[in-house]
C-alpha cells in the first residue's frame, strides 16, 4: 500500500490530507473524527483582525454605550469583565485542539495592520500552533490602489510576520495575481515556507425578488479544482515552497490530481462539510487503492509528475492550451 | 502581595457590599433602585469566585420577591450561615414580616438599605427615609450613615455588633446622593474585618442553628398565656444593644482610628441652638455648623447613627447641656401624626430625661421635614432652621427646601447663601446618556481621588428618559473632606457635552465669576458666539467667562467612535481645569483607558487613544464680547399653544426647574391630565425618515413597528388638503378598494423620532433603479425639521376616514389613531409597539393596570406622559400600583368597572317604563366591536338628553353611570419580572377566575428597568445578571401554565416579525369572555445587540424555535376543535442561528466555549421538546362543556 507521508512545511505529516480552514475547527470533536479518519493536519479557521475590531467596537457600542445612563440601571448586562473579545478565545481554541488530537494544528491569521499581523502572530506561536497560515484574503475596492501596491504591501506583511516568528510561514493567496509564480518567487524571497491555492473569496449572489445582495456562502464544488491544477503545475519546478492546494477537492481522485500538480499536500473542507469529517477516510482510501493500481509507492513519489517540468506535453499547461482548445472545436 | 491602595473611589453601594459580602456565606437578594448594585457586585464576586473572610465563596441568589429574599434569609439564618441582603422601598416593607421574625428570634443578621421614597400618590425612586421609618416597629436595631466612608464602616460594625448583641440591624444611607455619590473612601482590609468580628460570636450564631443533631422547635404559635411574657425576654438583649454597638465603635477606632458613637454630636461644646437628624442630611449640616461657628454662633449638629433601639443615656452623653432650642428633621412624612418618627422619640426621650432628673428642662423642640424623594437639603436651608430656632416665636413645625403655600409649613431660607469654598474645585457637566460622560467622570473622580492627595466627590443626575437621556454630572475636588451632600450651585468649571443642551435649559446658571465654559458644537470656532441664543450670551458677558469650543463629535467620529465623547471631553476638562499638570493628567488617562477599555480589546484602547491624541488639538477659545449680539431666545421647551397646567407646571419641569414649584401647582392625590409627551419636543434624532411616497407600497409596516408613534400612516378625504403647507404629501389610497378615492400619507413626527431606523429597515418598498433607496430615507433632522414640523401639525388635525367598516388586520390596525405617543422608552424599544397597538384597537375604551417596571417609567414618569386622548377626548385611563400586585390590582378594577356596570344596568332597567323600549333594548343588548359601540355610544347620548329633563332621583343616577354602559376593555400590562416573579402568583390567582381581564407581558426575558437581572422568563443559555455563566434552567413556560385552567385564553406573540398574528391574538383575547393572557417577545437593549436589527433577530426567535407562536383559544373546544393553533412552523434554523447574534448569549460562549455548547445542546433539545409537545396540544380535541346542538 503506498505510503502516503508527507513533508510540508518542515511538518512530517502522515497523510497530505489536510483539514483547511473552516468552520470545522471549532469543534474539537469533529477535528478529532477527520484525524481519526487520517487527516494529517489541521488548519484553523482563520483569525481575522478586522473581525475582532468589529466586534470590539459593536461590544463597546452596545454594552459600554448603555452603562451609566439610567439612574435604575448601571449596566443592563453582567460584569463586562467577561465580554473581551480579543484573541483569548482563538488561541482557547487552539488549545483546545493540540489536546485533542495530535497531528500539526496550523493557525491562520488574517490581519488589517502591520502591527496587528505581527502581534497576533507571535500570540499564536506562543499558543503552541505548529505553523502559521497567512490568509491574505482582502478585497481590492480602491482604484487608487495599484496591484502592485497591493503585492508590495502583502510582501511586506509575510516579512514582518517571517522576521517576528520562528514557525513556518505559509501563505494563502488568490488567484488574482497578474503573475502568480512571479508573487510567489517573492514570497519565497520574503521568507514563506509554502503557499496554498487558492483562497476561496466571498463571492456574494444576487437575491432577486428582494433586489439586494444575497450573502449565503455556496461551498466548493469540483469544478472549482482546474484553476488550481493549473498553478500547482506552474509552481511546481519554478519554487522550492511546500505546495497545498486548497479548494474544488472533494474526492480521493481529486486529491490524486492535485498531487500529480505538484501539491505536497492537500485541503479539504467543503467536502467535509458536506460529507462529515470521516470524508476525509474516503478520500484517503480513494487516493490509496488509486496509487496503488498506478503502482506509485508513496505519494510523494506521484507528487508533481504532472506538472510543468514533467508532464509529457508542458504546453498543455502554457496558454496555447487555450488555443488548442478551440482549434478541437472546429 | 501588594498593599492596598490608601485611597479608593467607591459609592456606598459598592463600599457596603465590600463588607457585606466578605462578612456573610448567604446573601439572597432581589433588584430594586437604589439598592440594586449592592447585589450586583456581590454576583459578580461570586462569579469571580472571590472568598469571603472565612475562605468560602458566599451563595448569591437572586430570589423572586424581596418576600422571597427575606424569607430565604430567615430560613439560611436559621441554619446557621452569616447572611445578609440588600434592599430598599418597596421591597424593604415586603422584606417587614420577616424582618419581625428575625428580630424576634433574637437573630444576628445585618441587612443593608438604600433608603429610598415609599410610593404613595406616585412612586419614586429618590431617597429619603419613608422606607425605614416603616420598619422601626420589626425589632431591627436602625443604624444611619451619612456618606460612603460611614456607610462602609458601619456597616462593619453592624455586622459585628449584630453577632455580639444578637439584635439584627438594619443598616441605612441615603438612597443615590450616598448610594450613588462616588467620593474617596478608605478601604478595609480583610485583617481589620478579621479583627473586628468576634470568633466566639460567630460560633454561637452558628451553634444556635437548627440541627437534627440536637433539635429544638422555633416559630411555635402562643397563646394568651406565655406570648406577653415572651415577647418581653428580649428586651435586655434591647437595653444592651448600644453598648454593645458603642464598644464596637471603639473597637473599631482602634483599628482604623476612625471613631463613630451612636450619637455624634459636632459644633460649639456650649451651644445653645442644635439641630438633629439622620444620613447624609447630617453632612450639610455639619459643613454649615462649622460654617456658622466661623461666624462666633454657638451652634452644632447632632447625628443620630443608632435610631433604634434609641439610647437616651447616649443622646445625653452627646447633647451639650447648654441647648435651649433644638430642631430635628425628618427625611419622612407621616401624614396625620403629631410629629414625625425622629423629633418624636427625641421628645419623648427628653422628657424622660426631665423626669428621671437628668435635664433641668426642655430645650425648645421643633420639627421639620426635608429632603423627601432626594429633594435638596443645603446649607442655606440648615441656616434657616438655626434662624428658625434663634426667633423669638420660631415655627415649631415646618418644611424646608419647598414653597408651601397651601399648609403654609414651609420655612423662608435665603436661595443665595453659600459657603463653599474657593479652593474646592467645582465642575458640572451635561451630557447625553449615551456619550458616556458619566462613565468618564467617573474615571476622573478615579484618576483624582486616587492618584493625588485631593478629595473628590462625584454625584450624577439622571432624568427619566431612556432614549436620549441628559445627565449632570457634580464633580468637587477639595483638599479637606467634602461633605457638600447637595447639588453644585456655584461652579468654576461648566462642560456642555451637547450643543442642544444651551437651547433647552439654563446650563450657566451655577457659572461662578470667571467660569470656564465648555461648549461641545461643530460649529466652527468663529462662528459659535453667534451660534448661541441671547441668554446664553448675556450670562456669558455678565459672569466674565472663558468660553472653549471643541467640535467632540467630529474628534471622536474621526477616531472611529461615533458619537461617544467621552475621551475627548475628558481631556479637555483636565486641560482646561487645570486639576493636575497636562503631562500627568495624559498619562492618567492614558492608563485610565488602557485599565476601563482594555479588557474590550486593542482596537477600543487603541481608537480612545487617538481621540484622546487629537483632541486637544480640536480645542479652542472663543472670544467672548462684550456685548450681546444674538437676536435668537432660546428655543420654547412647549409650544406656545400647550394648555395652562403644561405652561405653569410641564414646562417648569421640563426646564429642570421643578424645585420652584410651589405645593399648590402639585394635584394632591397623584392625579395628573394624560397627553403632555406631545408638548417635549426633544428633538433627539440625528436623521429621520423621509417618506418618498412613489416608491411607497402602504404597507404600513413602518408605521407598525415604530416604538413612539414617530411615524403614522393615514387615510383621509382630499377634500381636508386645501390647507396643507407645502412640505405634505399624500397619494391616492391604493390598497384597499373600499377606500377608494381616499389619500394616504406617512407622516414623521420629526421632533418626537428618536432616529431608531426601525422603520426604514422594514420598509419593502424599493427603487428598482437605486435599491439602496427605499420608501422611507433616513435624511438628517436638521434639513428636513421645518417642513416635516409644519406638514406633522397638519397632518394633526386631519380627520380619518371611516374606518370601522373594515376588517381589522395588520394593516388597518396600523391607520388607527394611536393613543400612546412619543414616550420615553429607549430607541427601538420592542414592548411599546404592542402598547401602542393596544390602544390603537381599544383606545378609547381602555383602562389599564401597569405593573411597575419599563413600562411604568415611560408610561407614567413625570415630565410628561405618553397616554393621550383621541377628538372626542377619550383615550387609556392608566394606573399604577405596584410591581408586585399588578395582576390583583387589574382585577381589582375589573371588579369595579363591573359594579359599576351592573349599577347602570339596574338602573336602567328600573327606568324601563318611560324610556322608548327601542333604545332600551338597544341599550341593554349584549355587543362588542367597533362598530356596536359607536352605535351605544349614540344610544347613550340619547338616553343622556332623555335624562337631563328628568328630575327624578333614579334618572340623576343614571346620569351619573350612564357611560358604563360601554363596556370598558381592561389590560394588564406588565414586564416578566412581573408576569413571571414577583407577581406570578397574583396573576396565576386572577387566571384562574372567570372575570374578563386581559395580560399583556412584555416579555423581555430580563429585568429590563433595574439593569438586566434574570428572571423567570429568562432563556436557557443566556447570561444575565445573577445569571453571568449563563441560565442553566429552562424559560418558565407561562402560557403552557395558563392553559392548563382551560379556560384562559393565551397566546404568545411577536409583531416585530408577525405583526397580523399579533392583532388577531389582542383582538381574540379581547373578545374571550373570561380572562386571557398574551405573551409578547420583547426585544430590549439588554439583550445586547443594535436593536435596528430586533425584525430579523426575533425572525430567528421563531424560525430557530426558541420563539413559538401560538394562539389556546377556549372557545374553539366547543367548535370540536383543538383549543391550540400553531402559527409558527418547525425549526428552520438552528437555535445558534438566533443565539449568536446577541451579546446576552454570545458572551456566554466567549467566557466558555464548553459551557456554552453544553448550554446550546440543552437548548435545542428544550426546543425540540417544546415543540413536540405543543404540536401534541395542537392535535388533541378535548370534550366541549356545552355539547353542540
Amino acid at each position: 500500500m503506498a505510503d502516503l507521508t508527507t513533508s510540508w512545511l518542515g511538518l512530517t505529516l502522515r497523510s497530505p490530507i489536510v483539514v483547511a480552514a473552516s468552520p470545522l475547527s471549532r469543534d474539537p470533536e469533529a477535528i478529532a473524527a477527520a484525524v481519526a479518519s487520517g487527516a494529517g493536519a489541521v488548519v484553523m479557521h482563520s483569525l481575522f483582525e478586522e473581525q475582532l475590531a468589529h466586534e470590539q467596537m459593536a461590544a463597546h457600542r452596545f454594552l459600554d454605550a448603555r452603562t451609566d445612563l439610567d439612574a435604575e440601571a448601571r449596566s443592563f448586562l453582567p460584569a463586562s469583565e467577561v465580554f473581551a473579545i480579543d484573541a483569548g478565545p482563538y488561541l482557547a481554541e487552539l488549545d483546545r485542539l493540540r489536546r485533542r488530537v495530535d497531528v500539526p494544528i496550523l493557525a491562520s491569521l488574517n490581519g488589517t495592520t502591520p502591527g496587528g499581523w505581527t502581534s497576533y502572530a507571535k500570540r499564536l506561536e506562543s499558543a503552541g500552533a505548529d505553523a502559521l497560515e497567512l490568509n491574505l484574503y482582502e478585497v481590492a475596492t480602491s482604484p487608487d490602489e495599484t496591484g502592485a501596491a497591493v503585492e508590495e504591501r502583502q510582501l511586506d506583511v509575510v516579512r514582518s510576520v517571517v522576521g517576528c516568528v520562528r514557525l513556518p510561514v505559509t501563505v494563502k493567496l488568490s488567484p488574482f495575481y497578474a503573475s502568480v509564480p512571479s508573487f510567489v518567487r517573492r514570497l519565497e524571497q520574503a521568507g514563506a515556507r509554502g503557499v496554498a491555492v487558492f483562497n476561496r473569496f466571498y463571492q456574494p449572489d444576487i437575491a432577486l425578488d428582494e433586489l439586494d445582495v444575497d450573502r449565503r456562502l455556496v461551498l466548493s464544488t469540483p469544478a472549482e479544482l482546474p484553476l488550481r491544477l493549473h498553478a500547482l503545475a506552474l509552481l511546481s519546478p519554478t519554487v522550492s515552497l511546500s505546495l497545498s492546494c486548497a479548494g474544488g477537492v472533494h474526492s480521493g481522485l481529486d486529491a490524486a490530481k492535485a498531487i500529480l500538480c505538484g501539491a505536497h499536500a492537500v485541503q479539504l473542507a467543503s467536502a467535509l462539510l458536506l460529507h462529515g469529517p470521516g470524508h476525509v477516510g474516503v478520500v484517503l482510501a480513494e487516493l490509496t487503492r488509486w496509487l496503488d493500481e498506478k503502482g506509485y509507492r508513496s505519494s510523494a513519489e506521484a507528487r508533481g509528475v504532472l506538472d510543468l517540468s514533467s508532464a509529457p506535453d508542458p504546453h498543455a499547461w502554457e496558454r496555447l492550451n487555450y488555443a488548442r482548445m478551440l482549434d478541437g472545436w472546429r | 502581595m501588594t498593599a492596598p491602595p490608601r485611597f479608593r473611589t467607591l459609592d456606598a453601594n459598592e463600599a457596603v457590599a465590600d463588607v457585606a459580602y466578605r462578612l456573610s456565606e448567604v446573601i439572597a437578594i432581589y433588584p430594586i433602585t437604589p439598592a440594586s448594585a449592592m447585589g450586583e457586585h456581590a454576583d459578580a464576586w461570586a462569579t469571580d469566585r472571590r472568598a469571603n473572610l472565612w475562605g468560602a465563596v458566599p451563595e448569591v441568589v437572586e430570589m423572586q420577591s424581596e418576600g422571597g429574599a427575606a424569607g430565604a434569609v430567615h430560613g439560611a439564618l436559621q441554619a446557621g450561615a452569616l447572611t445578609t441582603t440588600f434592599t430598599a422601598s418597596q421591597g424593604l416593607l415586603l422584606m417587614l414580616p420577616d424582618l419581625f421574625k428575625v428580630a424576634g428570634e433574637l437573630t444576628a443578621f445585618c441587612l443593608h438599605v438604600a433608603a429610598r421614597t415609599v410610593a404613595t400618590h406616585a412612586l419614586s425612586i429618590f431617597g429619603d427615609h419613608s422606607d425605614v421609618m416603616a420598619a422601626r416597629s420589626t425589632g431591627m436595631a436602625l443604624l444611619a450613615s451619612g456618606s460612603a466612608q460611614e456607610a462602609q464602616d458601619l456597616a462593619a460594625i453592624a455586622h459585628a455588633a449584630t453577632l455580639l448583641a444578637r439584635v439584627p440591624v438594619l443598616h441605612f444611607f441615603d438612597g443615590f446622593r450616598t448610594s450613588h455619590e462616588i467620593t474617596r473612601v478608605a478601604p478595609l482590609d480583610d485583617e481589620t474585618l478579621r479583627s473586628l468580628v468576634d470568633a466566639d460570636a460567630v460560633r454561637a450564631h452558628r451553634a444556635r442553628a437548627l440541627d437534627p443533631d440536637r433539635p429544638v422547635v422555633r416559630g411555635t404559635s402562643q397563646n394568651p398565656d406565655a406570648y406577653f411574657q415572651s415577647r418581653e425576654a428580649v428586651e435586655p438583649f434591647y437595653a444592651r444593644f448600644p453598648a454593645v454597638l458603642d464598644a464596637t465603635m471603639a473597637r473599631f477606632a482602634e483599628l482604623t482610628g476612625r471613631r463613630y458613637r451612636p450619637f455624634e454630636y459636632a459644633g460649639h461644646p456650649e451651644a445653645d441652638r442644635v439641630v438633629v437628624l439622620m444620613g447624609s442630611g447630617a453632612e450639610c449640616a455639619h459643613e454649615t455648623v462649622e460654617h456658622l461657628l466661623g461666624q462666633g454662633e454657638r451652634v452644632g449638629v447632632l447625628k443620630v447613627r443608632l435610631f433604634r433601639p434609641f439610647s437616651i443615656e447616649h443622646l445625653l452623653a452627646a447633647l451639650p447641656a447648654s441647648v435651649r432650642a433644638l430642631t430635628v428633621l425628618d427625611r419622612t412624612k407621616e401624614p396625620g401624626s403629631s410629629a414625625e418618627p425622629l423629633l418624636q422619640e427625641l421628645t419623648s426621650a427628653l422628657v424622660e430625661a426631665v423626669a428621671r432628673g437628668e435635664r433641668d428642662a426642655l430645650p425648645r423642640l421643633c420639627g421639620g421635614r426635608y429632603g423627601l424623594a432626594s429633594k435638596e437639603f443645603t446649607p442655606a436651608m440648615v441656616r434657616a432652621v438655626f434662624d428658625n430656632m434663634a426667633a423669638a416665636a420660631p415655627r415649631r413645625r415646618f418644611t424646608v427646601g419647598i414653597r408651601d403655600d397651601v399648609s403654609g409649613s414651609s420655612l423662608p431660607y435665603d436661595a443665595d447663601f453659600d459657603l463653599e469654598p474657593d479652593d474646592v474645585s467645582r465642575a458640572l457637566f451635561f451630557g447625553l446618556g449615551a456619550d458616556g460622560t458619566v462613565s468618564a467622570n467617573k474615571a476622573t473622580i478615579k484618576i483624582i481621588g486616587e492618584e493625588t492627595a485631593l478629595f473628590a466627590q462625584g454625584h450624577f443626575e439622571y432624568d427619566s428618559r431612556k432614549a436620549g437621556s441628559t445627565t449632570i454630572s457634580h464633580l468637587r475636588f477639595g483638599p479637606r473632606p467634602i461633605r457638600s451632600t447637595y447639588r453644585i450651585r456655584r461652579a468654576q468649571f461648566i462642560a456642555i457635552h451637547d450643543p442642544e443642551f444651551v437651547e433647552r435649559r439654563d446650563v450657566l446658571s451655577a457659572a461662578m465669576p470667571g467660569a470656564t465654559v465648555l461648549l461641545n458644537s461643530s460649529v466652527a470656532p468663529e462662528r459659535v458666539w453667534a451660534s448661541l441664543p441671547r441668554e446664553v450670551q448675556g450670562r456669558l458677558i455678565e459672569q466674565r467667562c472663558r468660553l472653549f469650543v471643541i467640535d467632540g463629535y467630529g474628534v471622536a467620529e474621526a477616531a472611529g467612535l461615533a458619537r461617544r465623547i467621552n475621551t475627548v471631553m475628558q481631556i479637555c476638562f483636565f486641560s482646561l481645569s487645570g486639576v493636575l499638570p497636562p503631562a500627568e493628567a495624559m498619562e492618567h488617562l492614558r492608563r485610565s483607558i488602557e485599565e476601563t477599555w482594555g479588557r474590550r480589546g486593542p482596537e477600543v484602547v487603541k481608537r480612545n487613544f487617538a481621540a484622546l491624541d487629537a483632541a486637544l488639538a480640536a480645542l479652542h477659545e472663543v472670544e467672548v464680547p462684550a456685548a450681546v449680539t444674538s437676536e435668537r431666545r432660546r428655543l420654547e421647551v412647549v409650544p406656545a399653544h400647550a394648555p395652562d397646567f403644561v405652561q405653569r407646571v410641564t414646562r417648569l419641569l421640563l426646564e429642570g426647574r421643578g424645585d420652584e414649584l410651589p405645593v399648590s401647582a402639585f394635584p394632591p392625590d397623584g392625579t395628573w391630565p394624560g397627553g403632555t409627551s406631545r408638548f417635549e419636543k426633544r428633538a433627539l434624532a440625528l436623521e429621520i425618515p423621509i417618506w418618498q411616497p412613489e416608491l411607497c407600497v402602504q404597507c404600513n409596516f413602518c408605521s407598525m413597528i415604530c416604538p413612539h408613534a414617530a411615524i403614522q400612516t393615514l387615510v383621509f378625504d382630499p377634500a381636508q388638503l386645501a390647507h396643507a403647507p407645502p412640505g405634505f404629501r399624500s397619494v391616492p389610497e391604493s390598497f384597499e378598494p373600499a377606500l377608494e378615492g381616499m389619500h394616504y400619507t406617512v407622516q414623521v413626527a420629526p421632533e418626537d423620532c428618536t432616529g431608531c431606523g426601525l422603520c426604514v429597515e422594514v420598509c419593502p418598498a424599493k427603487d428598482r433603479l437605486k435599491p439602496r433607496r427605499k420608501a422611507l430615507v433616513s435624511e438628517p433632522l436638521a434639513v428636513h425639521r421645518e417642513a416635516e414640523r409644519e406638514a406633522f401639525a397638519f397632518f394633526q388635525t386631519l380627520e380619518s376616514a371611516p374606518l370601522a367598516g373594515l376588517p381589522i388586520d395588520k394593516r388597518t390596525a396600523a391607520l388607527r389613531l394611536p393613543l400612546f405617543e412619543f414616550s420615553g422608552a429607549c430607541a427601538g424599544c420592542g414592548e411599546t409597539p404592542y402598547i401602542r397597538l393596544l390602544t390603537q384597537l381599544f383606545g378609547d375604551h381602555l383602562l389599564i393596570a401597569n405593573a411597575t417596571g419599563c413600562s411604568s417609567i415611560y408610561g407614567g414618569n413625570l415630565p410628561t406622559t405618553p397616554y393621550t386622548t383621541n377628538r372626542e377626548g377619550r383615550g387609556p385611563a392608566w394606573s399604577n400600583s405596584l410591581f408586585e400586585d399588578n395582576a390583583e390590582f387589574g382585577f381589582g378594577m375589573r371588579l369595579g368597572l363591573d359594579v359599576r356596570h351592573d349599577r347602570a344596568r339596574a338602573l336602567l332597567a328600573a327606568m324601563a317604563p318611560s324610556l322608548p323600549p327601542p333604545l332600551l333594548d338597544g341599550l341593554l343588548a349584549p355587543g362588542s366591536g367597533e362598530a356596536w359601540i359607536d352605535a351605544q355610544r349614540r344610544r347613550i347620548g340619547e338616553l343622556a338628553a332623555l335624562l337631563e329633563r328628568d328630575d327624578s332621583p333614579a334618572a340623576r343616577a343614571l346620569l351619573e353611570d350612564v357611560g358604563a354602559l360601554v363596556p370598558r376593555s381592561l389590560w394588564i400590562v406588565g414586564g416578566d419580572g412581573w408576569a413571571y416573579d414577583i407577581g406570578f402568583g397574583g396573576l396565576d390567582h386572577v387566571l384562574a377566575s372567570h372575570k374578563k381581564v386581559n395580560v399583556l407581558v412584555l416579555d423581555t426575558e430580563v429585568y429590563s428597568n433595574t439593569g438586566g437581572q434574570q428572571s423567570k422568563a429568562t432563556p436557557l443559555g443566556a447570561a444575565a445578571k445573577f445569571a453571568s455563566a449563563g441560565k442553566a434552567t429552562r424559560k418558565k413556560d407561562l402560557g403552557l401554565l395558563a392553559m392548563s385552567y382551560g379556560h384562559v385564553y393565551v397566546a404568545e406573540v411577536a409583531m416585530q416579525a408577525r405583526s397580523a398574528q399579533t392583532v388577531e391574538a389582542f383582538l381574540e383575547a379581547e373578545r374571550h369572555p373570561g380572562p386571557s393572557l398574551i405573551i409578547a417577545h420583547s426585544p430590549c437593549i439588554a439583550h445586547g445587540y443594535d436593536l435596528v436589527r430586533s425584525p430579523a433577530q426575533q425572525k430567528r426567535a421563531i424560525d430557530s424555535g426558541m420563539w413559538p407562536l401560538y394562539r389556546f383559544d377556549p372557545a374553539r373546544v366547543d367548535r370540536g376543535e383543538a383549543p391550540l393553533v400553531l402559527d409558527s412552523g418547525p425549526e428552520k434554523i438552528d437555535v445558534s442561528k438566533y443565539m449568536e447574534n446577541e451579546a446576552r448569549f454570545r458572551m456566554v460562549e466567549l467566557r466558555s466555549p464548553e459551557r456554552y455548547a453544553m448550554l446550546l445542546e440543552a437548548s435545542r433539545v428544550a426546543v425540540r421538546q417544546r415543540r413536540a409537545l405543543y404540536e401534541q396540544l395542537a392535535g388533541i380535541h378535548l370534550p366541549p362543556e356545552k355539547p353542540n346542538g
